[in-house]
């Protein structure tokens, strides 16, 4: 006989244990056990059966593993949750007799590890514990960095410490040098929540979410205390990871921070990486931030900017010239620089990958530029963005803070400017008389500094997720931008894509059909248009539709005018068929075009193919177990759906480009 | 040297102890008789106000050698009249000098030039820290964690330097590690419905984008606004539902009264042949039937009667049978069809998504709260921009982020519970005009 089981000595009676029974077997407060249990990752489980479990389990009770519970038995962290305890229960006793003083002197030595010899607790063996490799923890980071960022950018509250927040304000800038150093930015995504940025860390993708400037609420539903914890532990993950990702480039962890700078609003420009050469362990400082040591020097360009002040006050308009001339160079060297595209040899080959801009080195996309960010822009983005795309001078408006790399907006050597505001209607204020030099240095609402280009911020955006520097006049200010597309969502095969062209992306099918009822309509066009010739009554059918576009109250009209060429038609074909009758001739079919005539064999060769295919597939299938089928024909009913709409979309795009180019005609 | 010496002390001859035994109530601490202890104090008490312990004094002190008496002092010294006894208890004053009430001595204004360092009020703690002590000592401390810059790299693969033990303690078993339990390594329970892991961040979709293609936002926007719309159909089918039921509830109760008042009614007309009022129709309407034998021909046509429609009821009932077995094919072919399309778009879903939706929720959550709904993060058509400086930001990333947490199982959901629940207080009527006094 199997020896008899008694009931709730094993199985999942064993396996779970409650929240409650778990705070008392640790012998710590609810509180407590929470942020443990963060720290270490346990999560809450979910027995098969709640009865089976436990005889009182409500709905709402929470289930642990017991086995998880009982290593955390052995967690140091428990030990400091008692001390901290007990030093609870002193500050308790004091108070309670009286004895403020004693109360706050308990409290003051317990904050002061250095001179009672009793050390505050890290977090740093769980980060080990938890992530036994670094890329464990590198994907981690999505959430780390999402949490952290939106962090430093809380306003301080009494659950929200300031420290707290400036800590975390670092780290993060820490990260953003590693990234611009590294040049491992990939792509970033204005969305209405907040941005959106990709990194690329050691193959690993890492995505985050930084939200907008000044803007968050903080709503009262809420657990700060949870949050914080959470806080707490990503950042000790994250100077971990600063540390090794600092030191795998070679560079010193921490590295410099500048409170002055930081205080007048510097952010990245506040930290100063420091090279760290191991040979002989000597650390060599790098500005690797600014672009001022890679520069002139400050006197040099300080009698520079002299110069051509006093010049361009002696002859604006020869410097205006110049500057043309300038800005023709420039076009020049862009026309120049477009490279070829790659073009699959026969239709319907591979999509060939094609070289992009700037020679497939996207790090230094912006090298060659020296941007300004006017003070209505996004500075921090800005800045980030295209410090890791190889800009290395950025200018701003002083309102943004310090750090920049001038802030005079008349700066000859800059070459972008990124400006979002619009356009004054209400233009031709004059201009001030010269006297006055603050006056005489600002421009007017719509003029603009010559030998430059006036972009709007989506500019950056769209050029750092396509890897080329895109067309400025799209973007310029006060044009209607093209849409700001995810580039996170691939294309898959077969989809419609609308920054791809016609040609690249519908199937062999579509473009046949497309050609024949082409080729059709010429031929129809082409038959009215010998009938024109005979009858000049008979409107042409293009000038028809011309009519139809542009002129809405002769609708009428010319629907009469339609009824009268079908009418017509009719009566030519009967003349025809009198004619053969009276010469005796077979009636002449309508003549077919030899081009329409292969397209149309080739169309039905199509078909055929199309058919044996399927017929394949069908076949194919009846091989398949049940199961499998099932799967399978549930796969192929999705594909239908979702290509058929994508040939609605490319219908609809064709119709649209066929009627432009009608109109370019 | 005094040459004399008060007599103190016990005069008497030594004897024994007045208390005669150490047992019973005599013999405690109260019962003790003190009294000469206690007079003598008195004694001592009342010499030291009059000028000095007079035992102590210096026999100089005490007496005056009088060599030759004075006839003046007769003459000088008038016959004292004796006041009264209240003056004199009055009058008395103690030679010890009386507890000084200031600080400090009114005479030690004098000061070497050189002023006091201030006393350092260690002790005093402000209202402030008080509070903050006390929200200590409840457990509501800040962070105890220490946020240190990191020093080393805990991914380094250093060798572990094994420690070497000593030979002599080499027969020690070593001290076992605890090991990590597999449970740990498993991932948390995504609450989403199809059970798949929630990314932490979601890849955004191209409509969620600021200036987004107009396709994809057209999209998105009538997704949004199918689910609003269901939310109020569902909403207002909830009202109608409680409407409903409010109704019936009071059409039933107004039934019951109307019944009722009918009841009462009845009784009064049942009355009223009793009291004598009695309507002309009545007695017409009622109709003797005079009890008779039915004939055989009546008995057979109710028989027949009755076959005819047991035939008739049978027919239809096996007619209605027919029609179901019919309608039951046509439904089981619905069903399957039904079916079949419902597990090609439960697949056509399950099968695009390698990752859970954060919308759609299982049924069971954790914790005792729901979960906070998801913020809508939609920008309105009319509300959107093609400038960055325009948008106006959409949803709340800390509510976000929060919801994600919870979601993705990482703990169970809380909600803030400003204060605390305090004991309820129960007032009552005091009975005071029970508390009656009878006239005497």
């Amino acid at each position: 006989m199997a020896k008899i089981k008694k009931k709730g000595q094993s199985g999942q009676a064993k396996n779970y244990i409650t929240r409650t029974q778990a705070v008392k077997k640790l012998q710590i407060s609810l509180p407590d056990f929470r942020k443990l249990c963060i720290w270490k990752g346990i999560y809450p489980r979910e027995p098969r059966s709640r009865k089976k479990v436990s005889k009182s389990a409500t709905a709402s009770t929470t289930f642990y593993y017991t086995k998880d519970i009982q290593y955390l038995q052995h967690e140091p962290l428990l030990q400091k949750f008692r001390e901290q305890k007990v030093l609870e229960k002193k500050i308790s006793r004091a108070l309670g007799r009286g004895d403020v003083s004693d109360a706050a002197r308990l409290e003051r030595n317990a904050g002061r590890p250095d001179q009672t010899g009793k050390p505050r607790y890290t977090l740093h063996h769980v980060i080990r514990e938890r992530y036994p490799t670094f890329i464990d923890a590198i994907r981690d980071l999505d959430d780390c960095l999402s949490m952290l960022f939106l962090f430093a950018n809380l306003p301080s509250t009494t659950s929200v410490p300031a420290k707290m927040i400036a800590r975390c304000e670092r780290l993060c800038h820490e990260f953003q040098h590693y990234l611009i150093t590294s040049h491992s930015l990939r792509k970033s995504f204005l969305s209405i929540k907040g941005i959106y940025y990709q990194a690329n860390i050691q193959g690993e993708d890492v995505l985050w979410l930084v939200p907008y400037k000044f803007n968050q609420r903080v709503v009262g539903d809420i657990d700060f205390r949870i949050m914080g914890t959470f806080v707490e532990f990503y950042m000790t993950l994250l100077g971990f990871v600063n540390y090794r990702l600092y030191s795998s480039i070679g560079l010193k962890y921490p590295p410099k921070f500048d409170q002055t700078k930081d205080d007048k609003g510097a952010e990245l420009a506040a930290l100063t990486l420091e090279g760290v050469n191991l040979a002989t362990n000597e650390e060599t400082t790098k500005a690797i931030t600014n672009g001022e040591g890679h520069g002139p020097d400050p006197k040099v360009q300080a009698e520079v900017d002299k110069l051509v002040k006093k010049l361009r006050t002696e002859s604006a308009a020869d410097k205006a010239d110049e500057e043309m001339a300038d800005g023709e160079e420039e076009e020049e060297e862009k026309a120049t620089d477009a490279i070829d595209k790659f073009e699959p040899a026969a239709p319907g080959g591979d999509v060939l990958p094609q070289p992009t801009y700037s020679g497939n080195n996207p790090s230094k996309l912006f090298a060659n530029c020296t941007l300004f960010l006017s003070r209505e822009t996004p500075r921090q983005s800005l800045e980030f963005i295209l410090r890791a795309f190889g800009c290395k001078r950025i200018g701003w408006d002083p309102i943004l803070g310090e750090g920049s790399f001038t802030t005079d907006e008349s700066d000859p050597s800059i070459t972008h400017q990124i400006v979002d505001r619009p356009i004054v209607q209400a233009a031709t204020t004059e201009q001030g008389d010269g006297e006055d030099n603050q006056t005489a240095q600002k421009l007017g609402p719509n003029q603009r500094y010559p030998g430059r280009i006036y972009v709007q911020p989506q500019w950056v955006w769209d050029c750092i997720n396509d890897e080329e520097l895109k067309s400025p006049e799209l973007y310029a200010p006060g044009a209607s931008l093209p849409p700001h597309l995810s580039p996170f969502v691939k294309p898959t095969q077969g989809q419609y894509d609308p920054t791809v062209p016609l040609e690249e992306q519908e199937t062999e099918g579509e473009a046949l059909d497309a050609a024949i009822e082409d080729a059709k309509d010429e031929v129809e066009s082409d038959e009215e248009n010998s009938e024109a010739d005979n009858d000049m009554d008979v409107a042409d059918d293009n000038d028809n539709d011309e009519e139809e576009d542009s002129d809405a109250e002769e609708d009428e009209e010319v629907e009469d005018e339609e009824d009268e060429d079908e009418d017509e038609e009719e009566v030519l074909q009967r003349q025809r068929e009198l004619e053969a009758e009276i010469s005796g001739k077979a009636v002449k079919s309508k003549q077919v075009d030899p081009k329409l005539k292969a397209k149309l064999e080739k169309k039905k060769a199509l078909e055929r193919k199309k058919k044996e295919e399927a017929e394949d597939l069908e076949r194919a299938k009846g091989m398949l177990s049940k199961k499998k089928r099932k799967l399978f024909e549930q796969m192929q009913y999705t594909n239908k759906k979702k290509s058929t709409e994508d040939m609605k979309l490319r219908s609809k795009r064709r119709k649209l480009e066929k009627e432009k180019a009608a109109g370019k005609a | 040297m005094p040459v004399l010496k008060a007599p103190s002390g016990n005069i008497d001859a030594p004897s024994q102890y007045k208390q005669p035994s150490r047992k019973g109530k005599k013999a405690w601490r109260k019962n003790v008789d003190v009294t000469d202890i206690t007079k003598g104090l008195d004694q001592l008490n009342t010499q030291k106000i009059i000028g000095g312990v007079i035992a102590e004094k210096d026999s100089a002190d005490l007496f005056v050698l009088d060599v030759k008496g004075d006839a003046s002092i007769t003459k000088k010294f008038p016959k004292i009249k004796k006041g009264l006894k209240s003056d004199e208890i009055l009058a008395a004053r103690s030679a010890v000098p009386a507890v000084p009430m200031r600080k400090r001595p009114a005479h030690d204004k004098t000061t070497d030039g050189v002023l006091p360092v201030k006393r350092q009020r260690k002790e005093y703690v402000s209202g402030k820290e008080l509070s903050r002590l006390k929200r200590v000592a409840d457990g509501q401390h800040d962070s105890t964690v220490d946020i240190v810059d990191a020093a080393f790299d805990p991914w380094a693969d250093e060798p572990q330097p094994e420690p070497e033990k000593a030979v002599e303690l080499a027969f020690l078993p070593e001290k076992e590690k605890p090991k990590k339990p597999k449970t740990l390594e498993q991932q948390s329970i995504s609450l989403s419905a199809n059970g798949k892991p929630i990314p932490a961040v979601y890849v955004p979709k191209g409509g969620a984008s600021y200036n987004p293609d107009f396709t994809e936002y057209r999209e998105r926007l009538i997704e949004e606004s199918e689910k609003a719309v269901e939310a109020e159909k569902k909403r207002l089918a909830e009202l109608e539902a409680e409407r409903i039921k409010l109704e019936a509830a009071a059409r039933s109760a107004a039934e019951a009264e109307a019944a009722e008042a009918r009841a009462d009614l009845s009784e009064w007309e049942d009355d009223s042949a009793w009291e004598g009022f009695e309507s002309a129709g009545e007695e017409l309407n009622v109709k003797a039937k005079r009890p008779r034998r039915k004939t055989q021909a009546e008995r057979n046509r109710i028989k027949r009667r009755k076959e005819e429609e047991r035939r008739q009821k049978h027919e239809a009932a096996m007619k209605a049978k027919n029609a179901q077995a019919e309608r039951i094919k046509q439904i089981a072919l619905e069903v399957a069809e039904k079916e079949r399309q419902l597990a090609l778009e439960k697949a056509e879903f399950s099968d695009a998504e390698e990752i859970g939706d954060d919308e759609k929720l299982r049924r069971k959550q954790f914790g005792r709260y729901r979960l906070p709904e998801k913020d809508l993060e939609l920008v309105l058509p009319d509300e959107l921009q093609d400038s960055l400086r325009l948008l106006k930001p959409e949803g709340n990333l800390l509510k976000d982020r929060y919801r994600s947490m919870l979601v993705r199982g990482k703990m169970e959901a809380r909600r803030k519970i400003p204060y605390k629940r305090l004991a309820k207080t129960k007032i009552t009527e005091k009975w005071t005009y029970k508390d009656f006094q009878l006239p005497a």
